[in-house]
């Protein structure tokens, strides 16, 4: 094992380069993004930093991570991140050997393809309102394509409560939305096609066995509950959970829900 | 100077309440709007205007859009068989079948090279970049679609050239591991290449690869910045300077018998701005890759800081991003549109003077790509347009030879 971390805002493993947001002690949760970058100070964080130590990376070419040449698919993120649950545990000789694995989102598919391909560094799995696998038929999308899509329109159906939670870019420092303009080009990239899943990942969700956890906003446009049920139950043994007044991102929008139902999850 | 001509076979005939109540003419618009008797009939009319082009000497360009009420032409090498068959003089410039939207490149080698052989070396192979609602409408990533569009140059140039039986293929977009087009193309090596682009980090590669260079609708210090960028880059990898022949300009041209007539049929042409541009942000400002982040992050506001965005863009690109010049494009006045070289319009003496006040800002070009007839201009106003402009204006253009571009 050549790989090596830092325990800083930076982590290096196997030549790839990291930004990572590192809170609170105890057991380790390895936290994925999803189409946008997490800001470490949002209440949800705080709330898991409490009770576990939270290590949230920038997928390279999200946020401050670089991208490597060629480094563009699924297949990179699955492995660069296998590299990172195999380094965790040796970094600061943790007492934990395994992981909690939490991934939203577009990051939900990222944990799900990971947990498929290699449980061994994983203790528990959450994937909050996941992308992707094909669920319907070849005529009915079961993702919003957010690229395609009027901005209005992608907002509308991403919350509960649009009004409240629809970015304002007016607001925005020029930092944050060149952040924002590297998430939507990174996106892009990964997801573009075929748009947000992975045609083969259905079948292998029946390899995942840790005790999984699906969380999934009820009132979530973008990808349905529906979709969200038949998700899990293609893993063996997991459980659904729907999160009331939340959209496609109930971490941010019922922050207290969300980290009661994965800290419940975590202590069981 | 040559000067070549074309009409994108816009769709003008949707009502205007519809056209406003979209948030986009391109991309999404239901094709429920689109008649096709009507189609039909456009498409005749523009076609006997490029037969008649060939008639007068007037070389001919074929376009290539999408899912727009901007053009009809999605099968840019279908209009390309017409033209190679039914004109029997001119070139003929496609400009071009948008490579970087497609998957097979090959494929696209043994339509060119058919033209080629059944116009009997009168092709001319143009690429374009692409962007926008194009890429929605072809699946097309577009954060990586400058890569393809080299790439697939580059196998399409392999693939006209090479005549030695079948060759491999596996880049990073496009495999292919048996080569082997027929027929070869007329053209020994290959028919001239062009590119229509406006930045300079494209421009540069277009230098260097000799091909020529297309400023559509740029204006004068755009123009004059990309071609310097084609000139500088030749100059730094050390290969030889290149004439006004490597450049071309893309403008809204129509010569008429006064000023006040060929002003007034002229502006019609301002329908392709003002109407048919306006893309809804997700395939403009909020398209993924069309610019880098820090400028991106600009027009993500409401309220963008226009000067700082133009002036990182400025710094960044040495152009403003498409998406940017077309909003100013949108919103410009026939007056504007003179003033700035997107509108040559007047009787042939006006339209000469303006079209060499261009020459001289630019640092001189060698070919005028005139976009002859959009929006309600009919077919009469258009063939009126034609035969007074290759009658009046063409012979005085044809006297300026290429000269060195300095």
């Amino acid at each position: 094992m050549s790989s090596t971390v830092e325990v800083a805002d930076r982590m290096t493993v196997r030549g790839i380069e990291l930004e990572v947001a590192r809170h609170g002690t105890g057991q380790p949760v390895l936290l994925l993004h999803g189409m946008q970058t997490f800001d470490p100070r949002a209440r949800f964080f705080q709330l898991l930093a409490a009770q576990a130590e939270v290590i949230a990376p920038s997928h390279p070419g999200f946020g401050g991570s670089p991208r490597p040449d060629g480094f563009e698919t699924i297949y990179d993120l699955t492995r660069l991140y296998l590299d990172v649950l195999e380094a965790l545990p040796h970094d600061r000789a943790l007492p934990h050997d395994k992981v909690t694995l939490i991934g939203c989102s577009f990051g939900g598919w990222l944990a799900a393809e990971i947990a498929a391909t290699c449980c061994h560094r994983i203790n528990r799995l959450v994937l909050v309102d996941p992308f992707g696998i094909k669920l319907g038929d070849r005529e009915t999308a079961d993702i919003l394509d957010v690229f395609n899509t009027a901005p209005d329109e992608v907002q509308r159906r991403s919350w509960h409560d649009p009004a409240r939670w629809s970015p304002d870019y007016d607001a925005m420092t020029d930092v944050e939305l060149t952040v924002r303009a590297r998430n939507w080009d990174a996106l892009s990239l990964y997801g573009w096609h075929p748009y947000m899943y992975n045609p083969r990942l259905s079948y292998w969700l029946r390899r995942i066995d840790v005790p999984t956890l699906v969380l999934w906003g009820a009132s979530d446009g973008i990808v349905t509950p529906t979709y969200g049920r038949a998700f899990a139950g293609m893993i063996p043994g997991a459980r659904f959970a729907s999160i009331e007044q939340a959209g496609h991102h109930p971490e941010l929008e019922q922050p207290e829900a969300f980290a009661s139902h994965v800290l419940d999850f975590l202590n069981a | 100077m040559d000067a070549w001509w074309q009409c994108e076979v816009p769709y003008p005939f949707v009502p205007q309440q519809v056209l406003d109540a979209a948030n986009s003419v391109r991309g999404s618009l239901p094709n429920r709007w689109c008649d096709p008797r009507i189609a039909a009939d456009l498409f005749e009319e523009v076609i006997d205007e490029f037969l008649l082009c060939d008639d007068m000497g007037l070389n001919v360009i074929a376009i290539e859009h999408h899912a727009g009420i901007n053009s009809l032409l999605s099968a840019n090498p279908l209009l390309l068989g017409i033209l190679a068959r039914q004109t029997r003089k001119v070139r003929i410039l496609s400009l071009g079948t948008l490579v970087s939207l497609r998957q097979e490149p090959v494929r696209i080698a043994e339509e060119y090279a058919t033209a080629d052989v059944i116009s009997r070396g009168r092709l001319e192979i143009g690429f374009v970049k692409s962007g926008g609602s194009e890429m929605a409408s072809a699946n097309a990533n577009p954060v990586n679609n400058v890569e393809r569009y080299w790439e697939a140059i580059d196998l399409i140039r392999k693939a006209l050239t090479h005549q030695d039986g079948p060759f491999s293929w596996q880049g990073k977009h496009f495999t292919h591991r048996h080569v082997n087009i027929w027929p070869r193309p007329w053209q020994q090596p290959h028919p001239r290449l062009w590119a229509a682009t406006g930045d300079p980090q494209t421009a540069a590669e277009v230098g260097r690869r000799g091909m020529v260079q297309v400023l559509v609708l740029r204006g004068p210090e755009g123009t004059k910045r990309a071609y310097q960028a084609h000139r500088q880059a030749r100059v730094a990898a050390g290969l030889p300077k290149v004439t006004t022949d490597n450049f071309a300009y893309a403008a809204l041209v129509y010569v008429g018998d006064t000023d006040e007539e060929g002003i007034s049929i002229g502006s019609k042409l301002l329908w392709f701005l003002n109407t048919s541009l306006r893309s809804a942000p997700q395939y403009s400002r909020f398209l993924p890759g069309t610019a880098p982040p820090h400028i991106a992050a600009q027009v993500y506001r409401s309220r963008p800081k226009t000067d700082v965005a133009a002036g990182l863009a400025n710094a960044e690109k040495g152009v403003t991003p498409a998406n940017q010049n077309a909003a100013k494009l949108m919103a410009i006045t026939p007056e504007q549109a003179m003033a700035q070289g997107i509108l040559f319009a007047g009787n042939p003496d006006s339209v000469y003077r303006q079209i060499m006040e261009f020459y001289d800002k630019v640092g001189g070009f060698g070919h005028l790509a005139m976009i002859g007839r959009s929006g309600f201009m009919t077919h009469a106003e258009s063939e009126k347009g034609i035969r007074l402009f290759a009658k009046e204006v063409l012979p005085r253009l044809r006297e300026i030879g290429p000269i060195p571009a300095e």
